[in-house]
Parts: structure tokens; C-alpha cells; sequence
């Protein structure tokens, strides 16, 4: 692709939407990458001979989708109100997540996942236990399971300490300046710090496509932290690399390739496999962007006085 | 160059008084013999490669392959290319009655700047079905059932097909003077058509005709003679 004028950049020749272009520099096409692919590493004097395109394409995109899991560092936001169902349904190109937080005041809390199940699926049974079935030999299934319908209600305690904490907003007693409770008297002292959190808790449902939130996020605002697999929803045209990892691509092309061809010497393809290690290793590093300049304020931390 | 030829190939056959053959023959061993080397160029190209592959071909000069290729490149045509409404995003192939010319080898379709990729049957319906590589706008491809090449996603502007077409059919055309007398060479004649293939093909032509001659009038050495000289001039160009 031709390189763009400085008027095409910034305000896109007058077009909409203006922003289009910006920061593009830093990126190259997929279709680049194919393009440049096919005219430098395969052809009669190359390694990689005879192979359809589909299947350059493919390695391309198996790249950028690995690198889009944790090289890249590419975190994509959304932010969405949980409704009284207590559900966030995943964005459409999600794959995992990184935070999930929830938005208060002007404030970002991020949450915790709650080590315990929170939802479920559930069979009718009747007053024998029996499961019960329909004229077809299927399952009778309710709506919500009575573990999903107590967590929407309000009515299952929490293990956290917050609002639904069985010690939520209970009363102790001052004595000689330390306060009691009726209740255990120094049950509080074994504090349980992976759950001592007061922000409201979710879980991922992976399989349901949903997060599940505990009955005090209704109606609050989700922040959903997530990494894709860069694939754009199928729209090519927008799929992209760092230009930084733009050799490890094409070394994993070739490698993918050599590795899957017959007859072809180990030594050609362990050659293929430490490129693409080592391209990946350097692209990393540099994507780190670790500099004098970004390191000093951290390194300020080290004159604190520790009381 | 055609004349040159029959003149070649009627003298050797006179010499010994071997036989004659008539300029409809001729015409039928020139068509022949100029199909056999139009397909030898492929070969020969290939050979080529496979020389560079083992570092035996040099540059310049010496680059033969090149030669191969411009002489390919002589009969590619590029054309756009005719819907065939019986067939959802179907498209006529070359052919003389849709752009002209007969192909030999479609080189590529492509529409705009994209170029479509050549997919065989067994395997489209599997490409189409594949996420990550079914055909887009992007990386277009193409199957071919018959004279219909059948691209996907249907294309968004007239695709168009750059490919290698047969040589046109030579004849040697002339003028008939009536029983007892030769007939006389004309190239005036509105369906006279010389030889496509390059000057230095001449001798190779003459003797695969030669060849063809000689099996003809049942002349054994004519056959062995023009074999003999085609290896020889075959292993010299290697």
C-alpha cells in the first residue's frame, strides 16, 4: 500500500470519519503482510514454494490472533450497565479477560472474582427427588435455578465483606477502647484476606457467554477490561499487525509451513523455528518500551521512608 | 519465416527424392510442430528454474530463463471477462467466442488490483465453510467447471483475466498455377498466418515438421535424421 499524505492522515481528505487514519503508522495490514509474504519468502528460489494462498493466510491470521492473547498488549474497554438480571453479556469478539470493574461515583473499583459458584443450571425434580421429563424424553429445566434466583434476589449472603455480608452493618459494643460483637467474639481477628473486599463480586461463565455479578451491581456500570484475537469480526480490512511484529509474522509463516510440508530437512525447519522464537523475543522487548524515561517516577518509590 | 521453412523442408525432402507434400499437409506438420514447441516452452522454463535452484544458470546473458519468459509473455492476453447467467457469479473462460482467443493457461483473474486465487473443487466448500481463510473482497478466489470460472464473494466489479493464449494456427498460403506447376507463395491472402514462435525456433521447426513429413511418406531416415538433429540442438540449449 502507498504511503498516505499528511492531509489523508490528519483529517482523512475531508472524509468521515476523521480520526481513521491516526496512529495507523504503527501498524501494517494483513493484506500487506500476505502481499509482502508471497512476493519475498515464497516463489521458485524460495524455501516456501507451491503453497496456495489460503494457507499463507491462514498462518497470518494464527499469528496475529496468538500475539493478540498476550504480546500485544492490546486491551480493548467497554463499558455497559448491568441490568437486574445481574448479567453482562461478552462482547462479540472476546476471548478473555483482564479486569472487570465497576464504575461509582467517578470512580473505577476493580472487582474480584468470587472463588465460588454463583450460577447454575437446574432440573425439575419432584417431591420424591425424581428428575422430571416431557413427553419427548427431555428434561424439564425452570427458568433459573434456585442458586441464580437467590443470588438476583438479594437473598445469598456473601463470603466478602460487603453489603451482603452476614456482618454487614451489624452492631458491636465499645469495652476499654476495643469494640466486640454479640456474635464470635474474635471471629474477626482470622480475617480471611482473600475475601475481605467490599466491592461487589462476579464470575465468568465462559460456556453461557456471560459475567454473573452478585445483586449489588443492578443497576450499576461495568467496565469490562478484555483482550480479542484481532480478528476484526471477519472484516479483513481491519485486521492488523505492530509493525514491530511484522518479521515474527513472517517467521511463523514459513515456519508453520515448512513444519507441516513433506520432505522437507529438520535442520531447515528447526532453522524456521528458532527465528520465529527469537523474533518474538526481540518484538517483545521492544514492545516493552522500557526506558530511562518511564522508569523514573517508579524509582522515586525508593526514597520512601517505610515507617 | 513460413516460406523460409516449407523452402527448408521441401529441399531436404528432395534431395534424395524422398517425396513432396502438399501445402495442405504442410500447413496441418506446421500446426503440429509449433503446438509441440509452444509446450516445450513451458518445460524448458521449468528446467530453468530448477537450474537456478542448483546455482548451474547465471545472470545476464547467460539468464536463459528470461528469454523463456518473454517469449510466454508474448501470448498473454489480459481481457475482461463475460457473466454466464446460467451460473450464480459465474464467468465464461477465454475463448474465441467470448475474448478472442483460445487459453492455453489462465495465469490469474483478478478484480481491481485483488487477484483471485485458484481453488480446486474438493476443496472450496471447505474454504468457504473456514473462518479464518473463506474467500473475501481482500483474498477473492475462483473455481472452474467447464469454460465457467465461478469467483467468490461475488465480485463487486468486472473481473478480469490475464492469460496465455494458443499460438493462431500458421499457412502457408499460395497461389495455384494450374496442374504440373508449383504453387507459388502468397502472403496477401486474407487468411495467410506466419509462424508466432521466434526466428531462433526455426531449425526446431523445421525438423519436428521434417519429422512429421518423413512419417508420412514412410521414410524411415527422414524420421531418424530429423530426431538426431532435434536431440543434438535439444542437449546443446541445456
Amino acid at each position: 500500500m502507498a504511503y498516505i499524505s499528511q492531509y489523508e492522515y490528519y483529517q482523512n481528505e475531508g472524509n468521515s470519519p476523521e480520526d481513521i487514519n491516526w496512529g495507523s503508522y504503527q501498524y501494517i495490514s494483513l493484506k500487506d503482510i500476505v502481499v509482502n509474504y508471497q512476493l519475498m519468502y515464497s516463489g521458485n528460489h524460495s524455501l516456501v514454494n507451491n503453497e496456495e494462498r489460503y494457507k499463507i493466510l491462514f498462518h497470518a491470521k494464527r499469528a496475529i490472533q496468538e500475539l493478540n492473547y498476550d504480546a500485544f498488549k492490546e486491551i480493548k474497554v467497554l463499558q455497559l450497565d448491568v441490568s437486574e438480571s445481574l448479567r453482562f453479556i461478552l462482547p462479540s469478539d472476546y476471548v478473555n479477560w483482564v479486569r472487570i470493574s465497576y464504575y461509582e461515583d467517578g470512580v473505577i473499583r476493580p472487582m474480584v472474582e468470587n472463588i465460588q459458584v454463583n450460577s447454575a443450571s437446574a432440573y425439575l425434580q419432584d417431591n420424591n427427588y425424581k428428575i422430571l421429563f416431557d413427553e419427548y424424553g427431555n428434561i424439564l429445566k425452570p427458568e433459573q435455578s434456585p442458586l441464580d434466583l437467590a443470588r438476583i434476589q438479594g437473598q445469598k449472603p456473601s463470603i466478602y465483606l460487603n453489603s451482603l455480608s452476614p456482618y454487614n452493618g451489624l452492631l458491636g459494643y465499645e469495652y476499654e477502647g476495643c469494640w466486640y460483637f454479640d456474635f464470635a467474639i474474635g471471629a474477626r481477628f482470622g480475617l480471611n484476606t482473600e475475601t475481605a473486599n467490599s466491592n461487589p463480586t462476579f464470575r465468568v461463565d465462559k460456556k453461557a457467554g456471560v459475567i454473573n455479578f452478585n445483586s449489588a451491581m443492578a443497576g450499576n456500570s461495568c467496565i469490562l477490561e478484555y483482550v480479542s484475537d484481532g480478528m476484526e469480526n471477519g472484516d479483513d480490512t481491519q485486521v492488523t499487525v505492530n509493525k514491530l511484529f511484522e518479521d515474527y509474522v513472517y517467521a511463523y509463516i514459513s515456519y508453520q509451513i515448512l513444519n507441516g510440508k513433506l520432505g522437507v530437512q529438520e535442520y531447515v525447519v528447526n532453522r524456521a523455528r528458532k527465528a520465529k522464537s527469537s523474533l518474538l523475543r526481540n518484538a517483545k522487548i521492544r514492545l516493552s518500551n522500557i526506558h530511562p524515561g518511564r522508569l523514573l517516577m517508579n524509582l522515586r518509590g525508593k526514597d520512601k521512608w517505610i515507617k | 519465416m513460413i516460406n523460409d521453412i516449407r523452402n527448408t523442408v521441401l529441399a531436404v525432402l528432395n534431395k534424395n527424392n524422398y517425396g513432396y507434400i502438399s501445402p495442405q499437409d504442410f500447413n496441418l506438420y506446421a500446426q503440429q510442430a509449433q503446438m509441440d514447441l509452444f509446450e516445450d516452452y513451458f518445460y524448458a522454463y521449468n528446467y530453468q528454474v530448477n537450474k537456478e535452484n542448483q546455482r548451474t544458470s547465471g545472470t545476464g546473458y547467460a539468464d536463459i530463463k528470461k528469454g523463456y519468459s518473454e517469449v510466454i509473455d508474448f501470448f498473454s492476453v489480459t481481457s475482461s471477462l463475460t457473466a454466464n447467467g446460467a451460473i450464480t457469479d459465474g464467468f465464461f473462460l477465454p475463448s474465441v467466442a467470448t475474448t478472442g482467443f483460445d487459453y492455453y493457461l489462465i495465469n490469474k483473474i483478478f478484480i481491481g488490483n485483488v487477484e483471485a486465487e485458484r481453488i480446486e473443487q474438493s476443496k472450496i466448500l471447505l474454504l468457504n465453510s473456514s473462518l479464518l481463510t473463506s474467500p473475501s473482497d481482500l483474498f477473492p478466489a475462483y473455481t472452474t467447471q467447464g469454460l465457467t470460472a465461478t469467483i467468490y464473494p461475488s465480485p463487486k466489479s468486472t473481473p478480469q483475466c490475464q492469460y496465455i493464449r494458443y499460438p493462431k494456427p500458421p499457412k502457408w498460403t499460395y497461389v495455384d498455377l494450374g496442374s504440373g506447376s508449383e504453387p507459388v507463395f502468397d502472403q496477401t491472402q486474407p487468411d495467410y498466418q506466419d509462424f508466432e514462435l521466434f526466428p531462433d525456433d526455426a531449425t526446431d521447426l523445421t525438423m519436428k515438421i521434417l519429422k512429421y513429413a518423413g512419417v508420412s511418406i514412410r521414410e524411415a531416415s527422414v524420421v531418424q535424421y530429423a530426431g538426431a538433429e532435434q536431440a543434438t540442438e535439444n542437449n546443446s540449449e541445456k
